[in-house]
């Protein structure tokens, strides 16, 4: 195998499939990258036990070329180098060769690395996805998708199924949740042209939405989405990202959302998001990071936080307005500023029932079809 | 058989420190001795002095160069605090051959309840014989109060020092406590006793007859509280589990036989984690840390602990998780002792909870009810409720374990 690449194009090649590179893996050839290359193109592989990444470096591509000289071949590459070596090489033309042995020669300009490969055929067969269920969406959408609900996905995995997002298609509306179990993030969109299909219980782990968030370009260009069993591919023109799904079922969510509240409250996202983040700073240092918000007649909203060895903090903010009984509540700084991140509209509408029970963040615009969940903190 | 009343020593070791050093260097013995910070500067503050010393005028928190000048030819000497950890610790030990149910205060006094172990003896003798053996084993001199409650074995011990012993019945608190004046009497600080002048009180007996409101305003609960203790009243218990405060609250039990059914052993765990949860309720704390231990046949002992993300407290949270351990650790071999010990604690009241989607509701349908009693507690104080307990029961557990374990493993 020989190839004549330029080093912009590899690199971020490289780069993509790094994230699927861990250095922990238990099986050794994984801890490597796979090159194979025809005459078309240049495939870079990656993969760990949940996720895999394919990544195609085509010869030419809207008239500028990216592969000088192909002579077909494939080889594995150690990964844990490969990034430096070719990010300091000297030239923007790069020479990779493999002889009959597995010895890699990386030349460029008049550096020169000789590195040991890895045997190709034993890197491990990856699976040819075969659905029918396959749908495209707008990538920007898909990244707007995966940025408001995967953040509220569980980190500890005591309930291994809440570490994903749980994605459903029905009538043609893909609708996307994740929750923690202490805040939900919950989001629908209309998706065109796929009348005829539908899935359910589709949960992709957390992780891997996030790496695939990182990949991916904030373009209009289109991907495509083909859901399996156990398998989920997001494809583009030059990317496979294929993904493990979490076994098990997730819970129902829908009868967790109140479809009724005792008061209502109007507010500025800006202001409510930087006034509890200030209250935040203190209550940092608390378990929770506990935030109280007392409503004040049917304008004002006190935010206060306190710390026992520290200090306390306290602001009043006015609402635009506020419907509804009085309410204190406790809730966790955090949740509620990551809920309001994700909302990200000017103005937000949110519905308590009471102190000890979830409220709802929604955008003013109902037509947004975006809700979070955030659930309060007891206090003793 | 419920007897009429409690009997409680206050022990109490005279001037400890200076005593400890007197022991270990009886040479000292009879000389004005005191210990202080940085004895060579000068600089330093006298921590505490022989009662030698203190009969030439030297005081406790005195700069090192005043007490100088009262007495020149004082020995001053450095604090050696492992010496006097040691020293506490055995003295503890002694207290706990005679009653499970001791509670260090401090590092030299403690109270104990020898109402269920005193029997026919006279508590007076029994009170003699735990000072003898004090003084024998560990050449330290001490002072014991003896009286139906803790104020008042504390008002007792302190009225006749060294090696004294007091008996402070309640009916004698008229001629014994009321003529002190208030400065002395236990729980009244510098600030207190300010305010309490101010309305003419300069007794405990003046403290004891004056109307519980005017107190109440003056003071707030607190108020209330020195007013019973004035009168004799005082119904804290003797709490060994004070000394490992927020640490851990744990039960072990050795098995009647060496058990492998599966059965049989969830039961013990049951038990166990009843206890430390009915423990737990007591000291009103929350865990975030179990651990179980496990004794095979042949002594081996093992012990296994899970972090938690969330707080614990109930007995089937508790029993659910020491299960989940037992299952992972057990390496099915006869097994003889069984624990289970609640870490990370946290108090209450210094806590809260993330209410959990999944089931919030069991928090939320307490609701009115939390609410109702958060106004109660903030019109008349937190201690406002108090959940009933049944005293003999509490002896019966083994709530004291974990305390004298510390002492009977060395």
């Amino acid at each position: 195998m020989k190839i004549l690449i330029e080093r912009e194009p590899l690199m971020a090649s490289i780069q993509n499939v790094m994230k699927a590179i861990s250095s922990k893996t238990t099986i050794p050839i994984l801890s490597g990258i796979k090159f194979e290359a025809n005459e078309q193109e240049v495939k870079l592989t990656g993969s760990n036990s949940d996720i895999t990444i394919e990544s195609v470096i085509s010869r030419e591509e809207d008239g500028i070329v990216n592969i000088h000289e192909i002579i077909p071949g494939q080889i594995v590459v150690q990964a844990k180098f490969l990034p430096e070596i070719i990010r300091k090489l000297p030239d923007n033309q790069i020479e990779i060769q493999v002889d009959d042995d597995m010895n890699i020669n990386i030349r460029s300009g008049h550096a020169e690395f000789k590195l040991n490969g890895q045997d190709p055929e034993e890197y491990p067969q990856l699976p040819v996805l075969q659905t029918e269920n396959s749908f495209d969406i707008q990538i920007d959408l898909l990244k707007m998708l995966i940025r408001q609900t995967n953040f509220a996905v569980s980190t500890s995995e005591t309930r291994p199924i809440l570490t994903g997002v749980h994605i459903k298609l029905d009538n043609n509306e893909l609708g996307l949740v994740a929750t923690d179990s202490h805040r939900l993030a919950s989001r629908k969109i209309t998706i065109d042209q796929v009348e005829n299909l539908s899935f359910n219980n589709v949960v992709i782990p957390g992780k891997s939405l996030s790496e695939l968030n990182k990949i991916l370009e904030d373009t209009q260009d289109t991907l495509q989405i083909s859901v399996t069993d156990n398998q989920i591919l997001f494809r583009t023109k030059h990317l496979y990202f294929l993904s493990r799904l979490l076994d098990g079922n997730y819970p129902e969510t829908s009868r967790l959302i109140p479809d009724q509240s005792k008061t209502v409250m109007k507010v500025n996202s800006k202001d409510l998001i930087q006034s509890i983040d200030r209250a935040s700073l203190l209550a940092k240092d608390n378990r929770n990071n506990i935030v109280k918000l007392v409503t004040q007649g049917q304008q004002n909203i006190q935010i206060t936080s306190h710390s026992p060895e520290i200090g306390q903090v306290e602001e009043l903010l006015q609402t635009i307005s506020i419907e509804g009984e009085e309410i204190k509540i406790s809730f966790n700084a955090k949740y509620m500023i990551d809920a309001l991140r994700a909302i990200d509209s000017e103005q937000v509408l949110i519905n308590f029932t009471g102190a000890m029970r979830p409220f709802v963040i929604r955008p003013e615009e109902e037509s947004e079809q975006i809700l979070q969940l955030v659930t309060p903190v007891r206090t003793y | 058989m419920k007897r009429k009343g409690r009997i409680i020593y206050h022990v109490d070791m005279n001037s400890f420190y200076a005593s400890v050093e007197m022991a270990y260097r009886p040479e000292l013995k009879g000389k004005p001795v005191a210990i202080a910070g940085n004895p060579e500067e000068r600089r330093g503050i006298v921590v505490t002095s022989s009662y030698e010393a203190r009969a030439k005028g030297v005081k406790t928190t005195m700069p090192l160069w005043q007490a100088y000048d009262h007495y020149p030819e004082l020995i001053v000497l450095k604090p050696n605090f492992d010496r006097y950890r040691e020293a506490s610790r055995s003295m503890f030990s002694i207290l706990s051959k005679f009653t499970p149910i001791v509670q260090p205060v401090s590092i030299d006094e403690g109270y104990m309840d020898v109402t269920d172990y005193v029997g026919n003896r006279n508590p007076v003798e029994l009170a003699k014989s735990i000072q003898k053996r004090i003084l024998d084993e560990l050449d330290l001199p001490s002072s014991i109060g003896i009286a139906p409650n803790k104020f008042l074995a504390k008002m007792a011990s302190n009225m006749k020092k060294p090696l004294g012993i007091t008996v402070l019945r309640k009916r004698e608190i008229k001629d014994k406590l009321w003529n002190l004046p208030i400065g002395e009497m236990y729980g009244v600080g510098q600030k207190t006793e300010e305010k309490l002048r101010k309305i003419d009180i300069e007794t405990i007996g003046n403290l004891a007859q004056k109307d519980v409101l005017t107190l109440k305003n003056l003071l707030g609960i607190n108020g209330e509280r020195l007013h019973q203790r004035a009168n004799g009243i005082d119904d804290r218990p003797v709490d060994p589990d004070a000394v490992n405060e927020f640490k851990s609250i744990g039960n072990s039990t050795t098995l009647p036989y060496d058990m492998t059914d599966q059965t049989e052993i969830n039961k013990v765990f049951m038990q166990l984690s009843e206890k430390v949860a009915a423990r737990m309720d007591r000291k009103g704390v929350v865990s975030e840390n179990i651990q179980i231990m496990i004794r095979y046949h042949d002594r081996k002992t093992i012990t296994r602990s899970k972090q938690l993300t969330q707080f614990v407290e109930t007995t089937n949270e508790i029993v659910t998780i020491a299960k989940q351990l037992f299952q992972q650790h057990w390496n099915e071999e006869p097994i003889r002792l069984l624990g289970v010990t609640a870490q990370h604690l946290t108090p209450k009241d210094e806590m809260a909870k993330q209410l959990d989607l999944f089931n919030y509701e069991k928090d939320a349908e307490k609701e009115e009810l939390y609410l109702a009693v958060d106004k109660i507690k903030e019109k008349y104080g937190k201690d406002a409720f108090i959940k009933p307990k049944d005293h003999q029961a509490e002896l019966n557990t083994s709530f004291q374990k974990d305390f004298l374990n510390e002492y009977k493993e060395k």
